[in-house]
């Protein structure tokens, strides 16, 4: 067997994105599986052998599938206009912001045949960030989460509060295979994170993630994640707001 | 009819149903898995006759997989068609030796492509 051979194709996917178009190629990459899966169902419509059902299914994955590539290339925008730009942080409800999230993305959920939930707490809490760059943040680990757990299972939004209530935590809980150990130690590190190797968690170039800690810095939060045997959290902490205790 | 069984491994539910319906049509028996690890359990209870595999998968990878395969003489022997948006990174030379005889670019190919591939390696 030629593991020569077979090696220099296992480096190519084990190759860090560290040059200076790593960014650029990071995003072809994120959008090249949405764009072919696209073309493909199009392909399939326009062969004509489907039944009018098939076809509203269809038509139906490739509006969503759209949406999703161009969530990524709405954050990309953003991101690099993040300098040019201050953003005002403002007293949120967590709770209210992640039941939107939820909200918006059921139907794509429904639709992989997995469920979305919010996990909700009895004390609301407040917390001060950018309500565009927050959503965006829960989206991207929403939407990670959406690829990497099993289906039939529910991935679970979750609010708390540590350091004796000054930060507030958002977390998005999957159930599918963990990151690499590259990937943990980069977050653990808390220093920025860059584009990954595209095996950082198999399938992704981390991509979205490099941009959740760019949001987070932009709001002076961290993101972070916890191992668990069977997925992981994604989560961001950002300072809860001090109006709360004033009412 | 052709009762051949195919085994696709496909992370990407949606494509996975259209590329099921179509081998079916055909008259395969299609099992479709999202994963290396679903897949190594399937190969043991079907003995597909061929199988689809995507490259980058949740989990393990597919060269894991195709490194498990090449380890068997009877597994060893199943013809592989790699499907990945990755096909042109990808040298069907290099790949040959992990049993791999078709390589599928799924940024350009067309439907009917696996089809042809499938009736292809089972000739």
């Amino acid at each position: 067997m030629g593991t020569v051979q077979g090696d220099s194709n296992q480096q190519l996917f084990d190759r860090p994105l560290t040059d200076g178009v790593s960014s650029f190629v990071a995003a072809a990459h994120e959008l090249k599986s949405p764009l072919a899966l696209i073309r493909q169902l199009s392909l399939m419509i326009e062969s004509g052998d489907l039944s009018p059902s098939d076809q509203q299914r269809l038509l139906r994955q490739i509006s969503l599938t759209s949406e999703r590539a161009l969530r990524l290339t709405s954050d990309l925008t953003r991101s690099v206009r993040l300098s040019e730009a201050m953003f005002e942080l403002e007293p949120i409800n967590p709770q209210q912001l992640c039941r939107d999230i939820v909200h918006e993305l059921t139907p794509l959920f429904a639709l992989h045949d997995r469920r979305v939930k919010l996990v909700t707490r009895k004390h609301p809490l407040l917390l001060v960030a950018n309500r565009d760059l927050l959503r965006r943040v829960i989206m991207s680990f929403s939407d990670n989460a959406l690829h990497y757990t099993q289906d039939g299972s529910a991935i679970e939004i979750k609010v708390g509060c540590h350091s004796g209530g000054s930060v507030i935590r958002l977390g998005v809980r999957d159930y599918g295979p963990g990151l690499s150990r590259l990937n943990r130690r980069q977050l653990k590190s808390g220093r920025n994170l860059g584009p990954m190797p595209l095996h950082s968690r198999p399938q992704s170039s981390g991509l979205g993630l490099y941009i959740a800690s760019q949001f987070a810095d932009a709001m002076n939060a961290k993101i972070g994640v916890t191992q668990h045997r069977d997925g992981a959290t994604f989560f961001i902490d950002l300072q809860a707001s001090r109006q709360l205790r004033l009412i | 009819m052709n009762q051949s069984k195919v085994l696709i491994v496909e992370d990407d539910k949606w494509l996975a149903q259209q590329q099921s319906l179509m081998l079916s049509r055909a008259g395969y028996l299609v099992t479709h898995v999202v994963g290396a690890d679903e897949a190594i359990a399937a190969i043991d209870d079907l003995v597909p006759d061929v199988i689809v595999l995507d490259v980058l998968l949740p989990g393990t990878t597919a060269f894991s997989l195709m490194h498990e395969l090449q380890s068997y003489g009877d597994t060893g022997a199943i013809p592989i068609i790699l499907s990945t948006n990755l096909a042109a990174d990808l040298s069907l030379d290099d790949l040959a030796p992990y049993g791999v005889r078709r390589l599928l670019d799924k940024t350009t190919m067309l439907p009917d492509d696996l089809l042809a591939a499938v009736r292809g390696v089972l000739l």
